[in-house]
């Protein structure tokens, strides 16, 4: 299958790493989180080179802190560069977040202000990676559960500027555009018909979980369910605006048997084939 | 309006310290309570340390039960927060935490497993070396050897401790061993703990043997070694040592010290 065509992938974890590879189902791609192949010897790397041999892969990244205000972790970076050089891998991609400051981690998608000072600030150092790396690099939207009082512009007007003025392309996740859209109280085609098109290389699909707050219905991007049917028909407009887009179904939690992630990666494709007779 | 540095730093804050008030200004009241709203931030804040903690230490949560492990997650990762965008990093203070909260006490071992557990994880990630060629010690001098300083392999760790932490290890792993009652009273522990081929070995060294390789370690050069090891009371074979440390692959190369 052409690498760059647009077809369907799935997220591959560590408990399907040895039925993955003795099986090899047939998936256009494969994508894994970086920081689980950072270290530099043991099983980890000799599946990921097993699994590269015979699928293209692409490098999702949660630990960049790209939004942060401390200096970029040069050593972080290495490490993404060095496994970038090692497996070649057809997209890399990192989140609209930050998840650090004054050196203390706390390992998680954190929300942006989307303020021109943010915007100017993130665009800099999606630079900084760009370059760093040799090539272009997609910014996912993430999933939040609450927004700041001083955002001066949307998250969709956030996201389209930042690609605009850094040159990134955008991996968009339709869960967290329905996570979002429920959770700020927004009209997600608004979202979508704001992002430009050619700029979105990936798309993610994923479940979510519900918490009450009060008498307030919050969505939680668990990733640990499967696609809901709000999200799947989100797809279809999104497909229907950005055109036939490699799609990616992800799950992190409570993960179900790998032939769970290959049925819904076979919905993808349903999907995909449709769009592309459309385009025809 | 709060610069971004300004206003990460008191989100942070409010994660960490539950100072909601430093940050809750910030948020958009929008049908809830901002708090509320940061609390789901600081329940995944904990709750991703905790589950990598447990995945690096799975004896020590069986050893004090998931709830107790849960809370001295909470209390370790207060005083040692992540440093660094990939998590697998924040075990390494783990064993000093403990030791420093139940050294000396009826728990005091716990500390000791956990410096097993944590060795076995570092040996799990560490790179590859070359096996070691020992044609390359024919052109050493023999009247030199006492010079001589080995390399270490990076997949391989010395631990050692005053309770038979190694037996603990095999009683909390499904197995034969496995829920085995062990006395603490029942022996010491010196072990090299070895990835080999992707599975991790424990081989038990005798008092003299552990004595030269964490000379070795250190990189004292085998003279000094061999005296550290001749120091105890029990039967050394230098050469049988050195033989079975090269069997294993736990040394990969040797260089002679250019000063004596």
């Amino acid at each position: 299958m052409d690498a760059q065509a647009p077809c369907s992938g799935i997220g591959l974890r560590s408990q399907h790493h040895a039925e993955f590879l003795e099986r090899r189902p047939a998936l256009g791609w494969v994508e894994v989180h970086s920081e689980n192949f950072f270290a530099r010897g043991g099983v980890q790397r000799d599946v990921l080179a097993a699994v590269r041999a015979h699928y293209p892969l692409s490098l999702h990244g949660v630990g960049l802190s790209i939004g942060s205000t401390d200096p970029l972790n040069r050593s972080h970076l290495a490490q993404l560069a060095r496994l970038e050089r090692d497996f070649n891998p057809i997209l890399v991609s990192e989140h609209l977040a930050w998840g650090s400051v004054d050196g203390r981690y706390m390992n998680d998608l954190l929300p942006l202000p989307y303020t021109a000072e943010a915007l100017r600030h993130t665009a800099a150092r999606v630079g900084v990676v760009q370059d760093a790396l040799g090539r272009q690099i997609l910014i996912e939207n993430v999933s939040s559960y609450l927004e700041f009082k001083d955002s001066e512009m949307a998250e969709w007007e956030f996201l389209a500027a930042l690609a605009a003025e850094s040159g990134c392309a955008i991996l968009f996740d339709v869960n967290n555009l329905h996570v979002n859209a429920i959770n700020h109280g927004f009209d997600p085609s608004v979202y979508l018909n704001s992002i430009p098109p050619h700029a979105v290389r990936e798309i993610h699909l994923a479940g979510h979980g519900v918490e009450r707050l009060g008498t307030r219905k919050l969505l939680i991007d668990t990733h640990a369910a499967p696609v809901c049917s709000a999200v799947w028909e989100l797809y279809g407009a999104a497909l229907e605006r950005f055109g036939p887009v490699r799609t990616l179904i992800e799950w992190d939690a409570d993960l179900p048997a790998l032939d769970v992630l290959i049925a819904e990666a076979k919905k993808i494709e349903q999907a995909l084939q449709v769009r592309r007779a459309d385009a025809a | 309006m709060p610069t971004l540095r300004k206003l990460q730093r008191r989100f942070a804050a409010a994660l960490f310290a539950d100072a909601d008030e430093s940050v809750s200004e910030d948020v958009r009241a929008d049908g809830s309570d901002a708090r509320a709203r940061l609390g789901i931030y600081r329940k995944q804040l904990h709750a991703a340390f905790a589950r990598t903690l447990a995945l690096e230490f799975p004896v020590i949560e069986r050893l004090v039960g998931g709830e107790y492990f849960q809370r001295l997650g909470r209390d370790f990762q207060a005083v040692h927060p992540s440093r660094a965008g990939d998590l697998h990093h924040i075990g390494a203070p783990f064993g000093a935490f403990l030791k420093q909260r139940f050294g000396g006490g009826p728990y005091d071992y716990l500390a000791d497993v956990a410096e097993l557990e944590w060795a076995l994880q570092e040996c799990m990630v560490a790179p590859e070396a070359p096996v070691f060629d020992l044609h390359a010690l024919q052109s050493v001098d023999p009247a030199r050897y006492a010079d001589l300083h080995f390399e270490f392999h990076p997949a391989c760790r010395l631990v050692s401790s005053r309770y038979p932490t190694l037996d603990i290890w095999r009683a909390n792993q499904a197995g034969p061993a496995a829920n085995e009652i062990i006395d603490l009273a029942s022996g010491e522990t010196r072990v090299l703990v070895q990835r080999c081929a992707q599975v991790v070995d424990f081989h038990v060294l005798s008092v003299p043997e552990f004595a030269l390789l964490e000379k070795i370690v250190q990189d004292f050069c085998l003279g000094a070694a061999f005296e550290a090891a001749q120091k105890n009371d029990a039967p050394f074979d230098l050469g049988a040592t050195l033989r079975r440390c090269v069997a294993l692959n736990a040394v990969t190369a040797a260089r002679v010290s250019t000063t004596r």
